[in-house]
């Protein structure tokens, strides 16, 4: 079961408004046979760039954070449904994922170049194209193609 | 006493001496062997880089830490030759810039002013490898 996050920017405007639109954004997600995780309110900020949505331009944003479960089907249903809701000014939805276990490389990454593995990788796709050559020490005495 | 000696010594069976000391310099030379299925004692101590070593995984939700990777004056993410990362995490810091900033927390042009006065994690002047620029 894939947990998504679904970042919500709302517009500007009162309180009670602003509960309804997130009633409303969560509804949708519970029509689709979803259910919420978390529900996070972020704060009502500055956006870090203005956003026209919906005939108008927006310099400030409430955020809201929802983690929810739906099926995958509908997650392009439910995108397009806050895509044409007047209040939603931006809306994203990740998958959140657990983080995978891996190790340091960055000793390998500080080695000379012909050291690295990342390199060494590229010299031997590079090798790849190299035409066949003919090899000298095979024992024949001489040349046999055309030079 | 020095003809003691001798005498003591003459005493001896000439094969026996000989083969006990044969005997003691070849157990000598098992024990003195250095050992050379044991590992490197001078291999240096593996490297890590600052978020492997703090156990930090990016998240696009933590703007203030992903906004460190980001330069001032063009809001581009430094690469690793500047950050110091190591290949996979500087692949989840840029993929985690990239999300915050499709998602409207981040800011793409710039950094973000409340941020211009957080501590330098790196320094952006000496790149630990030199590079194109």
């Amino acid at each position: 079961m894939i947990t998504y996050e679904l970042l919500l920017l709302l517009r500007i405007m009162p309180k009670n408004e602003l509960a309804s639109v997130v009633k409303r954004s969560a509804n949708a997600i519970f029509d689709k046979g979803g259910f919420l995780r978390k529900l996070e309110n972020l704060g009502t900020r500055d956006m870090p760039y203005k956003t026209s949505a919906h005939g108008m331009v927006h310099r400030k944003a409430s955020y809201f954070l929802m983690e929810f479960n739906a099926p995958p089907v509908y997650i392009d249903q439910l995108l397009d449904e806050y895509s044409r809701d007047v209040d939603i000014v931006r809306r994203r939805i990740y998958k959140k994922k657990e983080a995978e276990a891996f190790e340091c490389t960055l000793h390998e990454d500080m080695l000379p170049p012909p050291y690295r593995k990342s390199v060494q990788k590229l010299i031997e796709e590079a090798r790849k194209s190299d035409k066949p050559r003919y090899n000298y020490n095979t024992g024949l005495d001489y040349y046999p193609f055309q030079k | 006493m020095f003809r003691q000696l001798l005498t003591a010594s003459a005493v001896i069976p000439r094969s026996f001496v000989r083969s006990s000391v044969i005997r003691q310099s070849s157990s000598a030379a098992a024990n003195d062997e250095p050992l050379f299925d044991m590992e490197n004692p001078f291999e240096k101590e593996k490297q890590q880089c600052l978020l492997c070593r703090l156990k930090i995984t990016p998240d696009y939700k933590n703007v203030k830490l992903l906004s460190q990777f980001q330069s001032p004056y063009t809001g581009r993410i430094y690469g690793k030759h500047i950050t110091g990362l190591c290949e996979t995490q500087q692949k989840l810091v840029e993929a985690e810039i990239m999300k915050a900033q499709a998602a409207g927390l981040m800011a793409t042009y710039l950094k973000e002013p409340c941020y211009l006065k957080d501590p330098k994690l790196f320094d952006t002047d000496n790149p630990i490898r030199p590079h194109r620029f």
